[in-house]
């Protein structure tokens, strides 16, 4: 059993592509792609109490392909993959002589892939469309590494999720704007907790739909039925239970019709388990439509 | 479309810039002088060689130069390497010192000169341990000796949060630090009373308890002996 911040936090990643995902599928033909960085740097955490403690400073470093294909009007495929992934954790050293306690390690491998397949349940141009999305978790990366088992950059676990979306497009004045709200069960395996997840985001076109700005809330409800200390042996950077609620806000300009710039910020507003640090991410993608 | 690979360069580059750099922990303590095993009493004609354990300001022992000396040479003789020899009927403080350019430390043992050679036993040591973070962490201990080491065991109201992984169990000079510590072992009992052996160490060999996290690499919490 294993848990990491990994995992969790690759979330933001995965399904928090501002103008993608949602409950709009691709058309067929179309798609989504988008080449980004996605990277936090933590030395302090909340606890199973939801307190903040210190930690050795951690540094989770993602670059990932993120790609959305429409196989018809009402299916679409997504894919996650963090083709490069990097997790570190600092030298700890004696403040008094600078000896080294604890030596700093890292590993450098590929992280877990998402799969998804997305399925409209309205006609395409409805008013208030509805998905239903199958993500599955696939454990590519490494969930045990270095001299202290705390390395990762996946969860060894093959987890499954399906989530509901819906959203209505909408005009505030001249901008347009939109606002979606998705709910989603993951079911995990392998000692993992099982969660329930929801979130809501808000997003609006400026500068004639070439900037878009997002807001995002995303909630983690741990179900805490996963494995703990007690019966697990496992140093994973991270138990189980984790659960955090974040908030995610974004930036995606059009550079041209096609392609266009990203940038977010998240972080977790409560959380336990979790780290008490911003993400961030910046990226380039390709609206092909 | 020529910003492209500038901005995936960039990319790349942030990603082969999350280097390892250092955290570093306050560990820095007041350097002590200690005797190893004192005595209350020394058997007359007969001698008794000392040693004393030198910490340093992280607690680490320290190979130096101590000064042994008696309160009254007449009662009790001693060498320059710590031996000690009975001469005559009576009591003499036995004095340890060493002066590391900041400070002299001194450790002492009274001694009485008598019919026969008494070691100070000390049988067991009570304690409680409570957490240094938000963790859940406390209970009472007692430390004792045993005949391969020693036992330290944990009453009923000891209680450890299981939320937290990789917790381990040390003995330590430093209580805010784990080098040089000794590891007893991970974490196994969350609440209620419980044990461990620890073998080849000696009562007075360490100081605190230190309750340590590994895959966070920080402290949970501490006992004192």
């Amino acid at each position: 059993m294993k848990n990491t911040i990994t995992s969790l936090l690759i979330v933001f990643v995965a399904y928090g592509s501002a103008l993608a995902g949602g409950p709009w599928p691709q058309l067929k033909g179309n798609g989504y792609f988008k080449l980004s960085e996605w990277w936090t740097v933590f030395d302090q955490h909340y606890t199973d109490q939801g307190l903040i403690d210190p930690n050795l400073t951690t540094g989770i470093y993602n670059t990932s392909l993120y790609a959305e294909y429409g196989i018809t009007n009402r299916f679409t495929t997504i894919v996650n993959f963090p083709f490069l992934s990097r997790n570190y954790v600092n030298n700890l050293r004696s403040g008094t002589t600078g000896d080294i306690i604890v030596a700093g390690d890292a590993i450098n491998t590929i992280g877990d892939i998402d799969l998804g397949l997305k399925l409209g349940l309205t006609k395409p141009g409805a008013s208030v469309p509805v998905a239903l999305t199958l993500f599955l978790g696939v454990p590519t990366g490494t969930d045990i590494a270095g001299a202290e088992g705390n390395l990762q950059t996946g969860d060894g676990e093959f987890n499954q999720m399906l989530q509901l979306d819906a959203g209505k497009g909408f005009n505030l004045g001249k901008t347009s704007a939109y606002l979606s709200a998705y709910t989603a069960f993951n079911h995990r395996t392998k000692g993992f907790s099982e969660e329930f997840r929801y979130g809501l985001e808000f997003g609006l076109g400026l500068l004639s739909e070439k900037l878009w700005t997002t807001a995002k809330l995303n909630v983690v409800e741990s179900l805490k039925n996963g494995d703990t200390a007690e019966n697990t042996t496992n140093t994973s950077i991270f138990a189980n239970n984790s659960e955090f609620s974040s908030i995610e806000l974004g930036l995606n300009y059009y550079v041209s019709s096609n392609f266009g710039i990203s940038a977010s910020v998240a972080g977790a507003i409560r959380g336990e388990i979790i780290a008490a640090a911003p993400s961030y991410s910046v990226g380039i993608f390709y609206d092909m439509k | 479309m020529k910003t492209y690979p500038i901005i995936l360069l960039a990319l790349v580059s942030l990603f082969m810039h999350a280097c390892i750099q250092d955290d570093f922990v306050d560990d820095e303590v007041d350097p002590i002088l200690r005797i190893n095993e004192s005595i209350d009493s020394l058997e007359i004609n007969t001698s008794y060689q000392y040693e004393a354990t030198y910490l340093n300001n992280v607690g680490s022992p320290e190979s130096v130069d101590i000064v042994w000396s008696s309160s009254d040479s007449e009662i009790i003789e001693m060498t320059e390497d710590g031996l000690a020899t009975a001469k005559a009927e009576g009591s003499a403080t036995i004095t340890a010192s060493f002066d590391d350019g900041n400070r002299a430390l001194e450790a002492t043992n009274l001694v009485h000169v008598g019919d026969n050679t008494t070691i100070v036993e000390q049988a067991s040591i009570m304690g409680f341990i409570e957490t240094t973070t938000f963790y859940d962490l406390e209970g009472d201990f007692i430390y004792e000796e045993t005949e391969t080491g020693t036992r330290l065991s944990f009453a009923d109201n000891y209680v450890a949060s299981a939320g937290l992984p990789g917790l381990y169990i040390y003995l330590s000079n430093n209580r805010n630090s784990i080098a040089n510590a000794l590891e007893i072992g991970g974490v196994e009992t969350f609440s209620g009373a419980h044990s461990y052996e620890i073998p080849d160490v000696g009562l007075m060999d360490y100081q605190f308890i230190v309750y340590f996290c590994k895959p966070f690499n920080v402290k949970v919490g501490d006992g004192e002996f």
